[in-house]
């Protein structure tokens, strides 16, 4: 179920990235489809996150383009904080301002970027929190959260600036294990609410239950991707099987 | 079992007395000769010098130190036995402190036996400061105005400085650098008797001698504040920074809303520390022709030796020193302390 490519909302066209001699990305080609949920999966080193931090130009990509609805960002004349402020992104550990408390983590970019006022900027700061059931948590600081609190104030910092697309890398790799799950369900909720999601992740369970379509990379390049059945179900190369093995 | 209590009950008690002998031995030698001085009498001179080699002092002395011979052997002898853990802290202390009170009682012998006539004359004639305090309070003053001014613009200086050198640009960093490695280059009394001729000869400015010295601390100082600010943008994790462009942020709202807040929390104790230097270093506007009611604690005192030709002046002088700095590095500990449990936001 590819979307057409004028429908994408993302689309990678044969990024290469390279960190000196180490060439990490060898030609990416990959759409999103709005409201599409896409998990990558791959060994650690394949190079799945820098794959995602390409999308919002976190990593800017030595070779190829990234288009974001249609246009090319990664054109020296784009205005990269604008694009920014459509595409989040959860990081593997949580990165909160320590100084600000979880609502004023939230409240900072609506403020400052979108430039808010204060009242807009708090309810909707609440409002996320409670998406992520963390409302009476509003005035604590990250040092007084456990983990999978810390990265729920960051999922929803993330959704407060209403993207177009929300990047996940890795989000519950610096979790005790008891605390995955909590953020696990966030993330499926936010799926179920139709919200395109882009997902590195290691939780396979997740990517089957959750996912509409599966990519796996190795060595800098997508191997294989399709439906989770599919992949999961019949993998139709060696490498997928092999790496599939490994994890199940 | 009954006979295990009882050897238990007698370490306990000898632990105890290890360690009330230790404080007694140290509280002896301290407060001693302070007390038989106050009886003498601090002023005249003479009277210190009777109170030092009265026999009191020497009985004093020995004793403290005697008890302080019994902590010792008593407490390092016995600690390895003590049965608990407070017990074995006891003694040690003790132990401990007997020693310090032999140490210092040495010292104290070896001082009284020495030219105490001379020393105490020189150095701890109290009379020969009649009448000064006023003018060492003003220089206590004109320390602290020195180096608070110095400071503020030099924590003001060193964060623009600071967010220079860590550009990514060549261009932007190399006008920090440089400036930044001459001000740490050149000696700071170069800087304030070069910066005093320069602005007055050389440009033909009028401007306070007093005036270009708080410039000369502010600029210096900005230097020196810089690299503490660059280390400590240096140490924020890059994930602060990169969460804060992923939200649309722009490189400077990034460092102004999101580092900057992380690093003022971080470098507080070190530039409170670059106060404390700071406020000995202004003694460096020596290199300065001052008028009287603008010298700071160091140059007030240097005066008032050269018209008395008494050095008691400089006994004051440290202790002048003492009571603007101690209050001062108690409050750094404070803070770092406040900060250290990290749920504080400096800018709330």
């Amino acid at each position: 179920m590819t979307a057409g490519e004028r429908a994408a909302l993302i689309r990678l066209a044969g990024v290469h990235k390279r960190f000196g001699e180490n060439h990490v990305l060898r030609g990416i080609d990959l759409s999103v489809a709005p409201g599409e949920v896409v998990v990558v999966i791959g060994a650690s080193g394949s190079g799945k996150s820098t794959l995602l931090r390409c999308i919002n130009l976190l990593e800017e990509p030595s070779e190829g383009g990234v288009f974001f609805d249609g246009h090319d960002i990664t054109d020296i004349r784009t205005d990269v904080n604008q694009v920014r402020t459509h595409i989040g992104i959860v990081f593997q550990a949580y990165n909160l301002f320590p100084h600000k408390t979880a609502i004023g983590n939230i409240m900072l970019a609506l403020r400052k970027v979108l430039k808010l006022d204060v009242e807009e900027a708090r309810d909707r700061a609440i409002q996320e929190l409670r998406h992520v059931g963390l409302e009476q948590k509003a005035d604590a600081y990250p040092g007084q959260l456990s983990g999978g609190q810390q990265q729920r104030v960051a999922i929803a910092r993330a959704l407060a600036m209403r993207p177009m697309l929300i990047l996940f890398d890795e989000v519950t790799s610096a979790l005790d294990p008891e605390l995955v799950q909590e953020v696990l369900d966030v993330m499926k909720r936010l799926a179920s609410e139709g919200m395109t999601m882009v997902v590195v992740t290691h939780e396979m369970r997740f990517a089957r239950d959750v996912a509409d379509r599966v990519v796996f990379i190795d060595e800098g390049a997508i191997v294989e991707e399709g439906s989770p059945e599919a992949i999961f179900g019949d993998p139709k190369h060696e490498r997928t099987r092999k790496f599939l093995s490994r994890v199940l | 079992m009954a006979e295990r209590e009882t050897s238990e009950r007698r370490l306990h008690l000898l632990a105890l007395g290890v360690f009330v002998v230790g404080v007694a031995s140290i509280a002896g030698i301290l407060a001693g000769p302070p007390a038989i001085i106050t009886y003498y009498g601090w002023t005249p001179y003479e009277g210190m010098v009777t109170a030092l080699q009265s026999d009191t002092a020497a009985v004093t002395a020995i004793a403290s130190m005697s008890a302080g011979m019994a902590a010792i052997a008593l407490g390092f002898g016995s600690y390895r036995r003590m049965p608990t853990k407070r017990s074995r802290e006891r003694a040690i202390a003790g132990a401990v402190l007997g020693s310090q009170a032999v140490l210092l009682g040495a010292a104290f012998l070896s001082f009284r036996s020495g030219r105490v006539e001379r020393i105490t004359f020189h150095f701890l004639n109290i009379e020969k400061l009649d009448g000064s305090g006023g003018a060492f309070l003003r220089g206590a003053k004109n320390t602290l105005l020195l180096a608070l001014g110095g400071e503020v613009g030099g924590v003001v200086l060193g964060l623009v400085l600071a967010i220079l050198a860590v550009s990514k640009r060549r261009t932007v960093r190399a006008p920090a650098r440089v400036y930044i490695n001459f001000f740490r280059g050149t000696p700071l009394i170069w800087q304030i008797s070069t910066g005093y001729f320069a602005l007055t000869l050389g440009l033909g400015i009028r401007v306070s001698a007093f005036a270009v010295a708080l410039l000369v601390f502010a600029l210096n100082t900005g230097a020196y504040a810089s690299e503490v600010f660059r280390a400590g943008i240096q140490s924020i994790e890059r994930g602060q920074m990169e969460a804060a462009r992923s939200l649309g942020m722009s490189y400077g709202q990034a460092m102004r809303y999101a580092i900057v807040p992380q690093v003022f929390r971080r470098v507080i104790p070190p530039l409170m520390n670059e106060f404390v230097i700071l406020i000995k270093d202004t003694s460096l506007i020596i290199a300065l022709g001052l008028q009287e009611s603008q010298l700071d604690i160091y140059n007030f005192a240097r005066r008032g030796y050269a018209d008395s030709f008494n050095a008691t002046y400089f006994t004051a002088a440290a202790l002048a020193y003492l009571a603007v700095t101690l209050p001062l590095i108690w409050l750094v500990n404070r803070v770092e302390r406040r900060l250290r449990s990290g749920l504080v936001g400096v800018t709330g």
